[in-house]
């Protein structure tokens, strides 16, 4: 079993998240293909921050962007 | 990186720890408590309170909802799992987790096909990669993995995937800090409030803190800096006679939070008239369960689950440690009974609980030298 005791605790069970970079954006589905800083990338549900462009920078918790931290 | 680096400056930090002694008052000792358990994580992991006035305390709250779960819970999940054929899918933390008879990962030594995922559109695709199997999410955390739950669960629902199903543990905020703040076992000075809860529910929900209680309410951020001047900003409000919702996270919660996350999430959810936590007994309207729109959902209503209320272990005190009664180690089994290989209670298990937190990064503060 892969542990999800990183760097910066639990990722997705608790009070933490991600920031993470778009790298492509599937807008038919609003989905979006994300990188970590560490290299990671996560498919993310883009519905609630609005319309995304590769570049921006999101917070990201359990797969969802929760918040846009900045727009490219 | 940005939004880490230039908040872990260890000449910034000693320049806000002056501020934090300057704020201080002499003989009054000063309980604040950290709601998160991801502040807690960044509390131990990069020793602020050693760097904090011995008189001010750091009180560590109910804010990691793998530590709150209740046994019984736990046991529901379980008999989810055993249900044959059946794909159980849950967060990392939560396989680990005992319930009265053994962990979901005793159930998947078993054979109980139980997986880990990272998000709940995780476990959508294994249910679309198996269309003849039932697939279980076990939806757990607090306002800020709901919204992710509510919208699995719609894009499930629009691309009608049958076989799909939830079961509900997710909990909401305010119910327990009311509930602590009640609580005659405890006084506390102030509150360093939820960063990423609060991205979405705002700061508004906090409110009730300083208008009912007259305590202090200090948004963070994670990183040492943050947490450093959240407590400055805490005791600032204390020292001026004070007592506001402040905002130190500015840079990622807005402060009406995520107005469309919280709309789905209305949509979607209901709350529960009242939710056993850990340690803090049934407290009422504090957990979320799918709405009736989502009933078909809804892993408990399609499947059935025993619902058995189970005490915690007696040498277990996670409640306490939940409440900020007592230390980590001052529990009888932390570090010896119980460990993060071998928990006993919730709070060893997950990186953000208490206890493993503690038993990760702090074990030795108590023995080490204040310079």
């Amino acid at each position: 079993m892969t542990d999800c005791h990183g760097e910066i605790g639990c990722i997705t069970c608790g009070d933490v998240a991600v920031e993470m970079t778009v790298l492509t954006v599937d807008d038919l589905q609003r989905l979006a293909m994300c990188a970590a800083a560490d290299g990671t990338e996560e498919t993310v549900e883009v519905e609630l921050v609005g319309a995304v462009a590769p570049g921006d920078e999101l917070l990201v918790h359990a797969g969802t962007a929760l918040q846009r931290l900045s727009t490219a | 990186m940005r939004f880490v680096d230039e908040f872990r400056d260890p000449e910034l930090g000693r320049a806000l720890a002056g501020e934090i002694l300057s704020l201080v008052e002499a003989g009054r000792h000063y309980k604040v408590m950290e709601v998160c358990g991801g502040h807690t994580h960044s509390i131990y992991k990069y020793g602020i309170d050693d760097l904090l006035p011995e008189n001010v305390e750091l009180v560590h709250g109910p804010g990691c909802p793998v530590c709150v779960i209740p046994m019984g819970r736990v046991d529901d999940g379980i008999a989810l799992a055993k249900i044959p054929g059946a794909i159980f899918t849950c967060f990392g933390d939560m396989m680990r987790v005992p319930g009265s008879n053994g962990s979901l990962l005793d159930a998947k030594a078993e054979g109980a096909d139980v997986r880990m995922v990272y998000s709940p559109l995780d476990a959508l695709r294994i249910a679309k990669k198996n269309p003849d199997r039932q697939v279980i999410f076990f939806a757990l955390g607090f306002e800020t993995t709901a919204p992710s739950t509510a919208l699995t669960l719609r894009r499930a629902r629009a691309e009608g995937v049958s076989n799909f199903s939830c079961m509900c543990n997710h909990v909401t905020i305010v119910p327990p800090l009311r509930a602590l703040l009640d609580s005659p076992d405890l006084r506390l000075d102030g509150f360093v409030g939820p960063g990423h809860v609060s991205t979405v529910v705002g700061a508004r929900p906090f409110e009730f803190i300083p208008a009912d209680y007259g305590k202090p309410v200090v948004i963070s951020g994670f990183e040492p800096l943050d947490i450093l001047q959240s407590v400055s900003m805490i005791l600032r409000q204390l020292a001026e006679g004070r007592s506001e919702v402040e905002n130190q996270y500015s840079r990622v919660v807005p402060y009406e939070g995520n107005v469309t996350a919280l709309k789905v999430m209305a949509e979607v959810f209901e709350l529960r008239p009242h939710f056993e936590w850990r340690g803090l007994g049934f407290i009422s309207q504090s957990a979320l369960a799918l709405s009736e729109a989502y009933a078909d959902l809804d892993a408990e209503r399609r499947f059935g689950v025993p619902g058995v209320r189970v005490a915690d272990p007696k040498a277990c005190q996670c409640g306490e440690v939940l409440k900020g009664v007592i230390k980590p180690w001052e529990c009888k089994v932390f570090g010896t009974a119980c460990t993060p290989e071998r928990p006993i209670g919730t709070c060893m298990v997950s990186p953000e609980g208490a206890c493993a937190a503690y038993y990760s990064y702090g074990r030795y503060a108590t023995e080490r030298e204040v310079v």
